[in-house]
């Protein structure tokens, strides 16, 4: 029974441990960190103001320290102040509230979203306001640059 | 050891001699070809070994040299190289020498690919311009009037065009049928299919009908999902709507995640803990609130994926067959 358990545990340690036979080479890697192009409050967006203030609360107090961790882009944070700005705040905040469940699917990646440059998923918040001139279709295998 | 340093000896001779005849076959080399450039006389490969840079031409030669330049700059050298601009495919630059042909001599044929020139390189307003050119008086007139409608299809405003085939005066008897499929075809292509379709098929040849009606069912029959139905769905079980449009895995988190929080709020209200269960039943309410617009949205991205792909298919399937327009010679 123990050798079946050391053999079930060693079994997953040697397919993922670092391999010799493979040739090691040289990656590009970046280490820059790009910030996000968060939308400018109108004048008017009074839902806008809040919703950009939780942001800054929420970056200041928990994302600096927790790391980027949103496996989507634009961020869940992001996308709640893009959807407010788009739609106001009770439209917005369903949106969000939407955007979070999703985000909470184990199984996202059986969902066919499009990829960003960044390596995330690329999931717009105009894409959900139900207007549906609005909506850019991206096919689950491109690249998007925006 | 001895041997070694013989050996080393040895190969060193070898290098040395290896390059002095190198060095020496390159001289005789360049000799040769000093003697044949151009085919200058020796007087002037003396004065060209002497230290200048080029041979002298004598006079005759010079006289050669400047007809030639004359004749490569001829209209008809001109057309030539736009010819062969134009069958290798750089319109671009094939476009500006029949521009300059034409400054010199009208010629109605080197107008047409001018104008076809335009076409090929997507700029259809000014294609399109050009054979309006060739419209009256030409014995290029009919090709040109299928070329100016061509154009005015490849512009994308299908609706812009359609009106333009309704004017009669421009219809060329020789390509009524090629003119009539471009507007059935611009009806496909931004989905304003008609619904009296005896028209619509039979202007399609035989062998691609069936393809061009299973085209028209999809079109007009596509399994899109509703989003009011979506929406309704998930009010009856959160998640339910989502499963509908297609997302599974969401429906599903949605179900689990609405559902334990409002377990929570149950619980936390049962042991006497209101804040706590007026906290859990406001995410409740969120999470709950969300999945039905949720639901509406993901029907809405189902349906978009579903136009996008048919417009794709449907796009690639004329464009194969290059709209089923003539190949012409000219």
């Amino acid at each position: 029974m123990r050798t079946i358990a050391v053999i079930l545990l060693l079994f997953p340690y040697l397919i993922f441990s670092q391999t010799d036979w493979v040739k090691w080479e040289a990656k590009q890697i970046s280490y820059e960190q790009k910030r996000e192009i968060i939308p400018s409050s109108s004048a008017n967006g009074l839902g806008t103001k809040l919703a950009s203030g939780l942001q800054k609360v929420y970056k200041f107090f928990i994302s600096d320290l927790d790391g980027d961790n949103c496996p989507f882009y634009p961020s869940c944070s992001t996308f709640f102040v893009e959807s407010v700005n788009e739609t106001g705040l009770i439209k917005g905040s369903l949106m969000f509230a939407d955007r979070f469940i999703r985000d909470l699917n184990f199984f996202k990646g059986s969902n066919d979203y499009p990829k960003h440059v960044s390596g995330k998923y690329y999931d717009p918040a105009y894409n959900y306001t139900l207007i549906s001139q609005k909506i850019k279709y991206f096919t689950g295998d491109s690249v998007v640059k925006e | 050891m001895i041997l070694l340093l013989k050996n080393k000896v040895i190969s060193q001779n070898l290098i040395c001699l290896i390059i002095l005849v190198f060095f020496f076959q390159g001289k005789i080399f360049s000799q040769q070809i000093n003697g044949l450039n151009l085919g200058a006389s020796p007087e002037s490969y003396s004065a060209a070994s002497d230290g200048e840079l080029y041979p002298i031409l004598s006079s005759a030669e010079a006289e050669r040299e400047g007809g030639l330049k004359d004749n490569l700059l001829s209209t008809g050298n001109r057309l030539k190289f736009a010819d062969y601009l134009f069958q290798q495919e750089d319109y671009l630059r094939a476009l500006n020498e029949y521009r300059e042909f034409l400054r010199y001599e009208d010629n109605d044929s080197v107008r047409y690919r001018l104008a076809e020139s335009f076409f090929r390189i997507g700029r259809f307003n000014e294609a399109a311009d050009n054979f309006k050119g060739l419209f009256f008086g030409s014995d290029l007139s009919d090709e040109a009037i299928l070329g100016f409608y061509k154009s005015s299809f490849f512009k994308g405003n299908y609706k812009e065009f359609r009106e333009l085939t309704a004017t009669p005066i421009y219809m060329p008897d020789k390509y009524v049928t090629e003119i009539n499929r471009l507007y059935f075809i611009s009806h496909f292509m931004d989905n304003t299919l008609p619904y009296d379709t005896a028209k619509l098929f039979t202007a399609f040849p035989d062998s691609n009908r069936q393809e061009v009606k299973n085209f028209y069912r999809s079109r007009k029959f596509s399994e899109y999902k509703s989003p009011v139905t979506a929406a309704l769905l998930s009010v009856a079980i959160p998640g339910l709507g989502k499963v509908y449009a297609g997302e599974v895995g969401d429906g599903i988190t949605s179900f689990i995640t609405t559902g334990l929080l409002v377990f929570l709020s149950v619980n936390n209200f049962d042991h006497d803990h209101n804040f706590r269960g007026w906290l859990f039943a406001g995410m409740a309410a969120l999470s709950y609130g969300g999945t039905i617009y949720g639901s509406a949205a993901s029907a809405q991205i189902y349906n978009a994926g579903i136009k996008f792909n048919l417009d794709n298919e449907i796009k690639l399937y004329f464009e194969k067959r290059n709209y089923f327009l003539p190949k012409l010679e000219f």
